[in-house]
């Protein structure tokens, strides 16, 4: 055995600069398995976080028929006599915050705004009160400050404002319909400008006070939804399940969804990233193996003679196979222990300062929710599933052409050119 | 002692079947310092392949000590040649990667010695074909008769019964040649190893104190030369 491991080391260094590119290409491949990992599951993170912090809340409830009809935003479907429910969630310790959500036609008179025009916008009631129980809006205001309630006023998204020119102290124009379907006009004033990490919100979002809306949309006390906020990695199912026991027992008409099923879009999206990624980690291992395997087939067939000579001289062909194996282990083991250093030391300013992709985000919706800086994340798992997989693949790759030249015959590997 | 009875052996080469042995019959006694001697395509490397189990004849049978070799599995063969028998090769095949310390060993190493006995072993055959001086150098490292004899280090290191030579000076030159004969005829002296090596070179021939010549795979002549004590002629076929 130690003469084998002893073979296999030297073998090694028989030709060092076929080990190094080898080895460099393993290396490469799992670095960029680290890194590309790291900030895929980084950017995962970043954005589940914001779209229930900014967006979804960590489960809504909604009129069964509202939920059914959501794409229209039906105003007829909404929640009567939010109160109690409000009341039963807060004496059971869940944080909740009621919201009204509309469409309507925001109208831009030139001066103050550079140009005239209207654009169709959702525009979500909230109350200043309760809301940042749930949400963290009031926390991302750039420009201005937050609502107060009952009065005239909106928070807008900052990348919102900027594209239709608005900045706080220019008026907002609604125009929209009361529950019952009556053309309503709302006219606002723009006191505060929203920055969150959430591009959703900074692109599209407008906010009122929920009393004001209350008002002008004729809503008598109804809202469209109770947002609620649970821990992060509470289990789903558990915690609606204590909502729904605790509020909803005596309101049928009501449901509850939770932010997986309101976030779907990017749920999926954000599995069909995760699959195309692995895609391309599987070509960059790909690329790696051939790399190995080009090398293995190398080194076995410029040595089938010398095969043949140990075979000869009373080698058996598994001690012969092991020699190869522990040569090609020795050069996935070089390959994957730069690897991962490689991976470790790049990962580190990934993780703690990330990539900004601000200008990137800013003008292309890439379905993540995350506002520009990308950051990655530690994995134990990844980099140990790295540095075995440089090693076994190394391995793997190995046996097939070792075990071809093992079934010559010992003459015909003796006589081999 | 060597005992070989109608061996047969024939290959085929595309469309083509090469009978390369068509029936020899061969006695080898131990310690003999015997040459197979014949043209190319005359059979010498597939009878010394046969005689070294290294592969399989279609007829015939070769007992080594009175046990057919035939009827040992694949591993048992291995072991036997591991055990008793070693090997020169005409381009020396010594393993580029190790020193020429090494490269003796080896056998050793397969033999599991202690590392002592390994060590003591090879310092030794080293010093009996001259090499002691340049134990640490790689092949790369040694002329073609220097390779050779680190060669036939390798195949007496572990005490074999019979050493098997397939063209051993063919890559030589003569003067390298006949110091490599030498040193082989010396050894054989010395450990009482039977010693067989092909050749098609009469300088060779010369050398050896039996020499069994082939030609079509059969043989063709069976004597004693002038070098063997006594100098008889033991017998001739063909």
């Amino acid at each position: 055995m130690k003469f084998l491991v002893n073979l296999a080391f030297k073998n090694l260094f028989r030709h060092k600069r076929r080990t190094m590119i080898t080895s460099i290409a393993i290396a490469v491949g799992l670095a960029l398995f680290i890194l590309i990992d790291s900030m895929l599951v980084g950017i995962e993170e970043d954005s589940t976080r914001n779209l229930v912090l900014y967006e979804t809340g960590s489960a809504r409830i909604m009129d069964a028929q509202f939920w059914e009809e959501h794409e229209n935003l039906p105003l007829k479907h909404s929640i009567d006599n939010p109160q109690p429910i409000l009341e039963d969630l807060e004496a059971a310790g869940i944080d909740a915050a009621p919201r009204t959500v509309f469409r309507g036609e925001l109208i831009m008179q030139k001066d103050p705004y550079p140009e005239s025009g209207s654009i169709q916008a959702q525009i979500t009631a909230i109350d200043p009160q309760r809301d940042p129980q749930v949400y963290l809006i009031d926390e991302s205001i750039s420009a201005g400050r937050f609502l107060k309630e009952d009065r005239l006023e909106a928070v807008v998204g900052a990348w919102l404002a900027e594209d239709i020119g608005a900045q706080v102290g220019y008026p907002l124009t609604i125009v929209t319909r009361t529950k019952e379907g009556f053309f309503q006009t709302i006219d606002l004033e723009i006191v505060g400008l929203a920055n969150t990490p959430n591009p959703v919100v900074n692109r599209t979002g407008i906010f009122i006070p929920i009393k004001t809306a209350d008002y002008y949309l004729q809503m008598d006390g109804s809202v469209t939804q109770i947002d609620t906020s649970f821990p992060y990695q509470a289990d789903i199912k558990k915690q609606t399940s204590k909502i729904r026991s605790v509020a909803l027992e005596d309101r049928p008409d009501l449901t509850i969804v939770d932010w997986k099923i309101l976030g779907k879009d990017f749920v999926a999206l954000a599995a069909a990233k995760s699959a195309g990624s692995k895609v391309i980690l599987f070509l960059v291992f790909i690329i790696a193996a051939v790399g190995i395997s080009n090398t293995m087939l190398m080194s076995v067939y410029e040595r089938i003679r010398e095969i043949g000579m140990l075979r000869a001289l009373g080698m058996r062909r598994h001690e012969i196979r092991l020699a190869f194996l522990i040569e090609a282990g020795g050069i996935g083991l070089i390959g994957a222990s730069v690897g991962v250093l490689i991976g470790v030391l790049l990962n580190i300013p990934l993780v703690n300062n990330g990539i900004d992709y601000s200008a990137l985000m800013r003008d292309a919706d890439m379905g993540y929710r995350i506002t520009g800086i990308m950051r990655g994340l530690w994995s134990t798992a990844t980099i140990l599933t790295a540095f075995f997989t440089g090693v076994v693949l190394s391995v793997l790759m190995a046996f097939i052409p070792t075990r071809k030249a093992l079934k010559l015959q010992i003459t015909d590997a003796l006589r081999y050119q | 002692m060597i005992q070989i009875n109608g061996l047969k052996k024939q290959y085929r080469s595309g469309e083509t079947v090469v009978q390369a042995l068509r029936g020899v019959d061969l006695e080898i006694q131990n310690g003999e310092f015997l040459s197979i001697a014949g043209p190319s395509g005359s059979g010498k490397t597939t009878l010394l392949n046969l005689i070294g189990c290294l592969d399989i004849a279609d007829e015939g049978s070769i007992h080594i000590d009175s046990v057919d070799i035939a009827e040992k599995t694949r591993k048992e063969l291995a072991l036997l040649r591991r055990e008793k028998i070693g090997f020169v090769f005409q381009s020396f095949n010594l393993i580029p990667v190790l020193t020429a310390y090494e490269n003796a060993s080896f056998p050793l190493s397969l033999l599991g010695v202690t590392e002592k006995e390994l060590h003591e072993r090879t310092v030794k055959i080293m010093q009996e074909v001259g090499l002691e001086e340049m134990m640490h150098r790689k092949p790369a490292e040694l002329s073609g008769g220097q390779q050779q004899r680190v060669a036939i280090a390798r195949a007496l290191i572990k005490s074999p019964d019979i050493v098997l030579a397939d063209e051993p000076t063919a890559n030589l030159d003569s003067e390298t040649g006949q110091d490599i004969l030498d040193l082989m005829e010396v050894l054989n002296a010395k450990h009482n190893t039977t010693f067989i090596f092909s050749t098609h070179d009469q300088m060779v021939m010369d050398f050896a104190h039996r020499l069994v010549r082939l030609h079509d795979g059969l043989i063709h002549s069976d004597e004693l030369t002038r070098r063997a004590a006594g100098g008889t002629k033991v017998g001739s076929r063909g």
